[in-house]
């Protein structure tokens, strides 16, 4: 095929997704979808092959390509042109019934050629918590409206029963209606698109292209894994609910061109939603490897070709029905990113060539929170905090972590301006900014993360509650990498106060000055009301290397732009400052009493 | 000759060899850090911390037993094995 052709119409297939999320974020009127990015869009061909994986959450590209293939079995024999499907079952295909899946037969002369798909988390899906994260859910059951698939659309025509019982089962039917039209919108513009793009190049030309692009990424992958050694690496990540540990293990086999996910000796599934489905755990692995070994592939089937996934049956990588996994996206999924993220980081460490492609974990636990009651308008509002899309780079092997530098399987979230957030809830916040300590120590620093406090301002009711799905305040789930330390750890503090408290209005600028009693807190709904506070602080990325390497230079300049703590530098990095000037006598003598210390304690060997 | 592990490794002459000074830790192709200095610190004490980290998980730290370099670090509880990071030894030239 003429390769000029060939990469105009794998460019322009580039410009249908971004046009199509465009058109999503500009119909949607939620600020997760908006301001976070807690969507994506691709493209599929007839049989439900990925044809190319769009921006944004990377975890549903696999997923939804399962939720197409699943509706052409389905409806089989029952597709027509204008038809749309509506698919958030997670143990059909989708992630967690928060996430819905619209998918869209493309038909070109009576002919179906392709799909869209599209997810955004919708504002509400009825679960008993609001917002969709359900952790006081026992099984799916409670965890809102769930299908394995519908028809919404048929022959362009909405099918008004359909639409009403969704919006007759969810808070905030009018927000959830605007989440599912700017979808429909998102996968009509991506259909007329393609449309046109074949009408100009022909349908011949056109297919041909899609079986070279996929045919392409997948040899593409293969000889890259071919270049890199043989081998076996592994990872572990440890997450807490309510006092129960769970663990997912990773041990990656390289043979060849093929790689090998195997999750036994992971936990059993829990009793708690962070469990994750099969399609929820592929996804989960998937979203590292795209990026981090397929920088530079189109990301589609070719690239899935090459893996194999080995996920226990009744582990918490693989659970079964009906266990609860609303939490899923934000507990075991980030668990299987980032044991992912870590074992390819390593191989990829292995190969000269590819070891400045590597990277420590990234952000690796979102802080889940929801917050739902009513606004200063009198209306009744439910959002997330979009903080916890913030993030935080790993480091790198040659530089460190980009400071509240988003995630790796999201390379387009981002954070809403405070502003925005007290324009939406009766909230003001205390203060917003990087949190000190909290990048993985090394010769590389991981990125920061962040801290903010909230308290309730303007509240009809005096306040409001949210739900917290929080995790990761137990353990470093940020590993590190070649040494790296793993990024600091989120906390989640409640602070209350005797409801006859009189005082002036908070304006205290850090957790230790906001008066109240401060109470650790993780899994469940929690009141803001009269003076409480919300303290949160997110993890930073891990770090890259021997923190006794760093340049003392870069561990002062952290210290003097707080990134980093006095006694940090001293107990990690080695590093004495006095009067801010480094004593680099005193700071030779402490990086080698720390070298000796690694080889002469008695750890014991296991 | 020698050919990389990883950033802190090299296989040698049939051994997995500290790449800084080649001080030989474990035949190739075999788990190596039991073979390395291993040091252990509680997360808890580790400036970032906070009063909700589990007091009892740990970061390990692998070692070189000749000349301190850092081989690699990892996150446990006290009762999990190393991870094992292994590389075909069929690779060496």
């Amino acid at each position: 095929m003429d390769p000029i052709t060939f990469s105009i119409i794998r460019h322009r297939l580039y410009r249908v997704v971004e046009e199509a999320v465009i058109t999503l974020k500009h119909v949607s009127g939620s600020a997760i979808t908006n301001e976070g990015h807690d969507l994506m869009v691709s493209l599929y061909e007839a049989d439900g092959t990925l044809l190319l994986g769009g921006v944004g959450f990377l975890h549903h590209l696999t997923s939804a390509a399962e939720a197409c293939k699943s509706i052409i079995r389905r409806f089989e024999g029952d597709v027509h042109e204008g038809d749309l499907f509506l698919l958030n079952d997670p143990f059909t295909a989708a992630l967690h019934t928060s996430d819905i899946y619209l998918v869209s037969p493309i038909h070109f002369n009576g002919e179906l050629i392709a799909w869209s798909a599209c997810f955004v988390h919708v504002y509400d899906i009825g679960a008993m918590n609001p917002g969709g994260f359900a952790p006081e859910a026992q099984d799916v059951f409670s965890e809102g409206f769930s299908s394995p698939g519908l028809k919404l659309i048929d022959r362009g025509n909405l099918r008004q029963d359909i639409w009403d019982t969704l919006l007759n089962m969810v808070r905030g039917p009018e927000m959830v209606a605007l989440d599912l039209r700017s979808m429909i919108a998102c996968n009509n513009v991506a259909k007329d698109r393609m449309i046109a793009l074949i009408e100009k190049y022909g349908l011949p030309t056109f297919q041909e292209t899609c079986k070279l692009l996929v045919e392409q990424s997948e040899n593409r992958l293969r000889e890259r894994l071919r270049e890199l050694p043989d081998g076996s690496w592994q990872s572990r990540q440890y997450f807490d609910v309510k006092g129960e540990v769970y663990k997912v293990l990773l041990t990656m086999t390289k043979v060849g061109d093929e790689l090998t996910f195997d999750f036994t000796g992971s936990s059993p599934q829990s009793k708690y939603s962070v469990n994750c489905t099969k399609w929820a755990s592929l996804g989960g692995l998937f979203a590292p490897l795209f990026p981090l070994l397929c920088y530079d592939i189109t990301w589609n089937e070719g690239v899935i070709r090459p893996i194999k996934v080995i996920a226990p049956e009744g582990s918490i990588v693989n659970c079964i029905k009906p266990s609860p996994v609303s939490v899923a996206t934000v507990g075991a999924i980030q668990s299987v990113n980032n044991a992912a993220c870590t074992t390819i980081g390593k191989m990829l460490a292995s190969h000269e060539k590819y070891n400045d492609q590597t990277s420590a974990v990234w952000h690796a636990n979102h802080f889940a929170v929801f917050m739902f009651g009513k606004n200063q308008k009198g209306g009744e509002a439910i959002g997330i905090l979009t903080e916890t899309f913030a993030g935080a780079g790993g480091a790198r092997t040659f530089a460190d972590g980009v400071d509240i530098g988003g995630e790796i399987p999201n390379p387009i979230s981002r954070m809403a301006n405070v502003e925005t957030v007290e324009a939406m809830f009766p909230v003001r916040y205390l203060f917003r900014r990087r949190l000190m300590d909290s990048g993985g120590g090394g010769q590389y620093r991981g990125g920061t993360g962040g801290e903010i406090a909230l308290v309730p301002h303007d509240a009809p009711d005096g306040g409001l509650h949210y739900v917290l799905s929080g995790k990761g305040s137990k353990f470093p789930q940020s590993e590190g990498l070649s040494g790296g330390n793993p990024g600091a750890l989120n906390d989640y503090v409640w602070v209350h106060t005797d409801a006859s408290t009189k005082g002036d209005d908070c304006f205290a600028q850090t957790l230790d000055s906001i008066p109240g009693d401060k109470e650790s807190i993780s899994w469940g709904v929690f009141p803001l009301m009269g003076k409480d506070a919300l303290y949160v602080r997110w993890n930073g990325g891990g770090g890259v290397g021997d923190a006794l390497d760093r340049d003392p230079q870069s561990v002062l300049t952290d210290v003097i732009d707080n990134l980093i703590s006095p006694e940090a530098a001293h107990e990690i990095y080695g590093v004495e400052i006095s009067d801010g000037v480094i004593d680099d006598f005193k700071t030779g003598e402490r990086r080698s009493l720390l070298k000796h210390k690694r080889v002469s304690s008695n750890g014991e060997k296991r | 000759m020698t050919t990389r592990q990883s950033s802190t490794l090299v296989v040698s002459n049939g051994f997995t060899c500290c790449a800084h000074c080649l001080t030989e830790i474990s035949p190739a192709g075999k788990p190596w850090k039991r073979s390395a200095s291993l040091s252990i610190i509680k997360i808890v004490q580790i400036p970032g911390s906070t009063s909700s980290t589990h007091p009892d998980v740990e970061l390990r730290h692998f070692a070189c037993p000749n000349c301190s370099t850092l081989l690699d670090s990892e996150t446990a509880l006290p009762d999990d094995p190393f991870l094992d990071d292994v590389l075909n030894p069929r690779r060496e030239n």
